[in-house]
């Protein structure tokens, strides 16, 4: 559901938080999507990106992940502030402060630089999904969209809103990436997922009109697996990964890691021939797992007393 | 949790209004969905008017949509219910803690934990979803997407930690003249299930106000006495019972 997000903030235009008093000034609106609106902002001299959600539930949610992410990551901070501001219209809206992230979406990148640059950035994206499943993560929303591309092919994920911790349902997906969608398999988030995913992603970006094609002729019944991959077997800038792309959409790889061995595997293999991822209340909800819950709930109890 | 899904293109035509009747559901705790569905034109403004009204009283969301976004509303709307309900339940407790249950009001780093409770309550709690299919005759083209959109929400919830079932109920009845029928009792999976609606008689009027009052007079039964129930909608899928099912 595209939730109707009218908030617009101008250019120029400072914005401070309301509890933590941080100022940022608004440069430009880098991107939206059903969940929120990316501006490019400033700080000091830094340059950031602040995203504004429609829903403060969802959006601290997608904040709780990237708290994750970022504890268990010992290398750059990707969060850097959460707060709520005051929009034009006098309303409250929530804000997170991220890392901003350079680039370009995944198909211009690889409009303007060239065909070519494909294996790789497709082998860095494998690199970035196989860091998140290690850490027990699924990507879930993996998408064209949510993929930017900077000088050499250097790849970084955007909107963390999909990620799923491993044996959950995955949180957020867009149907024609989607394993269920095919009939490929469960919502579960697992690695597989991702791959089945990333699968489709490779063949969005060569053949987007045939893919948008199928999705429009095909009888939800007759969506397979196969059908995707006919397509990729019938495209010249796919040929050489078809196998991979098969195995991915049959589940084949455990997780990312084993993904990118294979494909690096695969590119050096071309590279040589030739060129070219509280209790009574809970009765009330009907909750099965009362134990867990239960803990959980003490836990938040317990943090809001003190 | 329990919600009522209903997907309609129009106005109900005769008996208790569906706003009272959703207020009803509300009042059983079970949260009532409305989806609207168009095909080129609207449902024209009383229809949506009706849609929009029958999921506020019933504590639920409404959304109007043409086919092709069918099974992506449902699956979003069922998901975001469950949250709401949760939030609602975690607001009412907060509000016991702190004398102020919005989580707006809390500031940014209390957030985190509350929202992870209600994330972890939303993916483990027992969730129960019954559909109830506008069958009047302007809805046949529809649905071969309807049963798709049943389908589709079924693989999301299997998904799901905690126990998800739903059943399927169509209106108006067919020979007669019931308010509702049941096609499928509660289950947590389709395999096997052929056809959810098969060669439904599509004819009559549209009593979406006394058939929501039959799915909810069916949660309640359910909660005494679940196997009779399916014993008669057994029956009833038998032909043995022809349409009674209440
Ligand atoms: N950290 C970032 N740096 C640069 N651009 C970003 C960043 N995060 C998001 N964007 C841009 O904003 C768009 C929308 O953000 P996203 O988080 O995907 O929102 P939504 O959750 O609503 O889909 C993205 O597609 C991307 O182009
Ligand atoms: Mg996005």
């Amino acid at each position: 559901m595209t939730t109707s997000f009218k908030l617009e903030l101008r250019r120029g235009s400072v914005v401070v938080g309301k509890w933590r008093m941080g100022r940022y000034r608004i440069e430009r609106l880098l991107g939206e999507g059903a969940n929120g609106k990316v501006y490019l902002v400033q700080r000091d001299r830094d340059w950031l990106a602040m995203k504004i959600g429609a829903d403060t539930v969802d959006l601290q949610s997608e904040i709780n992940v990237l708290k994750s992410l970022d504890k268990q990551r010992s290398l750059e901070t990707f969060l850097y502030d959460v707060d709520d501001l005051y929009g034009p219209d006098g309303r409250e809206y929530p804000f997170y402060i991220m890392r901003y992230v350079r680039g370009t979406t995944l198909a211009s990148y690889l409009k303007q630089q060239g065909p070519e640059w494909f294996p790789l950035v497709a082998l860095n994206l494998l690199g970035k999904l196989a860091k998140l499943h290690k850490a027990g993560w699924v990507f879930g929303d993996l998408k064209v969209e949510n993929v930017m591309v900077a000088d050499y092919g250097h790849v970084e994920l955007v909107d963390y809103g999909g990620v799923t911790a491993k044996g959950k349902s995955v949180r957020q997906f867009t149907e024609i990436y989607d394993r269920g969608y095919w009939n490929g398999g469960s919502r579960s988030a697992d690695p597989g997922y991702d791959l089945f995913s990333f699968a489709v992603l490779c063949i969005q970006l060569h053949e987007p009109k045939r893919l948008h094609a199928l999705t429009k002729e095909l009888l939800p019944q007759n969506r397979s697996t196969s059908e995707l991959m006919e397509i990729a077997d019938n495209c010249p800038g796919l040929k050489p990964v078809s196998g991979w792309l098969k195995r991915a959409l049959m589940g084949e790889f455990a997780d990312a890691a084993e993904g990118a061995e294979a494909w690096r595997a695969l590119m050096h293999r071309r590279v040589t021939r030739n060129s070219p991822g509280m209790p009574g209340w809970l009765k009330g909800l009907a909750a099965t797992s009362g134990l867990l819950l239960a803990a959980s709930m003490g836990w938040l109890l317990l943090d809001l007393f003190l | 949790m329990k919600q009522i899904l209903l997907i309609t293109d129009g106005c109900s035509n005769v008996g208790l209004s569906p706003v009272v009747a959703a207020a009803h559901a509300k009042s059983e705790g079970i949260n009532v969905n409305v989806v609207g569905v168009l095909d080129q034109g609207d449902v024209g403004e009383l229809g949506a008017s009706e849609i929009e009204e029958i999921a506020r009283a019933g504590g639920g969301l409404s959304r109007m949509v043409n086919m092709r976004q069918l099974s992506q509303t449902v699956q979003m709307m069922t998901r975001k219910t469950v949250v709401q309900t949760i939030q609602l339940a975690v607001q009412k407790e907060l509000k016991q803690v702190l004398g102020n249950g919005s989580i707006e009001a809390l500031p940014p780093e209390k957030r985190g934990e509350v929202v992870r409770v209600i994330d972890e309550l939303g993916e483990t709690s027992g969730l129960k979803v019954a559909l109830l299919i506008d069958a009047s005759a302007s809805m046949k083209p529809k649905l071969a997407a309807v049963e798709e959109a049943i389908r589709d929400l079924m693989l999301s919830l299997q998904a799901r930690q905690g126990k998800s079932e739903i059943s399927v109920f169509h209106f108006p009845g067919s020979r007669h003249g019931d308010d509702c029928v049941m096609d499928l009792a509660w289950t947590s999976h389709l395999n096997g299930v052929q056809s959810i609606f098969p060669k439904l008689q599509m004819a009559g009027t549209t009593p979406t106000g006394p058939a929501i009052m039959q799915v909810v007079d069916y949660y309640r039964q359910g909660q005494n006495d679940m196997s009779d129930y399916s014993r008669r909608a057994r029956n009833e899928t038998d032909g043995m019972m022809g349409d009674y099912v209440v």
